[in-house]
């Protein structure tokens, strides 16, 4: 099935750099549809309020962590399904194993690359 | 009251009884025993007494040795000048970080947004790269930023050693704080010094699927 490129996309970061980095690769990529929170609450107030084709998240946050989010997320019935990409500086074993656990459905380590990005979006919403 | 003078005082008293003659031969046994006994005790308080007053002095020499060596570890100087001149430092790379990656990030925005179809392309394109290049420049201030802090590390890090070392002292085992428990629960362990510690190309292996657990154990030699 085709990829929906106007698809909602929300970003969560709560560096500010980063987040208008990924909007201008998401951009480079054909995704202009996309939201912004500074950390994993805000994200959570802005998922319950309209769905959410993915949402790529810093993992490193306040007070609510990307980690947190993603847990919150798959525990709730509602937000379930939706696809969850972590994007961090978080590289230790522990960290991808425990992201796994809980559900995430790729990883990504900074820094990287627009590649990177299109190809680990591309494995969990399918090619584009 | 001095151990000297309570064994003078009891002597007295003894004294005094030995004087009135008393014929009953149970209390003047009694009497001798007490004689030595506090001749015993005046020697015992007499060693006391000195080994408290050794005890003291050396309390009070580590006391004021203690204060030297707190002294020479410069406190006062460190925590008004050298750890707010250090935050400061901090404080400005992060500002200059941040203003740089503005720039540039601004300036391939515009370029991103240019219309290549445009007669002026060129120029604009150009104007951008010449904003990208002067944004660069931060690493070098940035870098004599970093130096000071780092200077300033290692001179705590000397004094504090010394003193560790001159006064013997031990780690004690610190409570968790909130914030530990919080970095340790939730995995905040924060970037590695080189790089990534797990390499995407593992972290893809343990997401590929079929062989996802051969790839775990993997990350785990």
């Amino acid at each position: 099935m085709a990829v929906d490129m106007s698809m909602p996309i929300l970003v969560v970061d709560d560096y500010n750099t980063m987040v208008r980095i990924i909007r201008n690769l998401l951009k480079q990529l054909g995704f202009e549809n996309v939201d912004e929170a500074s950390d994993g609450q805000a994200a959570l107030a802005k998922m319950r309020d309209k769905p959410y084709g993915l949402v790529i998240s810093d993992w490193n946050m306040e007070p609510m962590t990307g980690f947190e989010l993603l847990q919150t997320v798959r525990a709730d019935e509602k937000l379930k399904p939706t696809p969850f990409i972590m994007v961090t500086a978080e590289s230790k074993t522990e960290n991808v194993i425990a992201a796994k656990k809980a559900g995430v459905n790729n990883y990504i380590v900074k820094p990287f690359n627009a590649a990177t990005l299109k190809q680990k979006m591309s494995s969990v919403i399918g090619d584009f | 009251m001095a151990a000297v003078e309570t064994a003078q005082r009891v002597r007295e008293a003894l004294n005094s009884l030995n004087r009135a003659d008393l014929k009953d031969p149970r209390l003047m046994e009694v009497l001798d025993l007490s004689e030595q006994l506090v001749d015993a005790m005046q020697v015992f308080f007499s060693s006391l007494d000195r080994t408290v007053h050794q005890e003291f002095r050396y309390i009070a020499t580590y006391i004021a040795r203690t204060r030297q060596e707190i002294s020479a570890l410069r406190p006062n100087d460190i925590r008004e000048a050298r750890l707010p001149s250090a935050g400061a430092e901090l404080e400005a790379i992060v500002k200059n970080t941040e203003d740089a990656t503005n720039t540039i990030m601004s300036a391939a925005e515009a370029i991103m947004a240019a219309d290549p179809s445009a007669p002026d392309y060129g120029d604009v394109v150009n104007a951008h790269v010449l904003d990208i290049f002067q944004a660069c420049s931060f690493q070098d201030i940035t870098g004599q930023r970093v130096q000071k802090v780092v200077d300033t590390l290692r001179h705590i890090e000397g004094r504090v050693a010394h003193f560790a070392k001159v006064m013997g002292v031990q780690d004690a085992p610190v409570e968790e704080s909130e914030r530990d428990r919080r970095k340790r629960e939730l995995l905040l362990n924060g970037p590695a010094l080189d790089g990534p510690e797990t390499k995407q190309d593992d972290i893809d292996a343990l997401f590929a699927g079929a062989d996802a657990k051969d790839a775990i154990d993997a990350l785990f030699p």
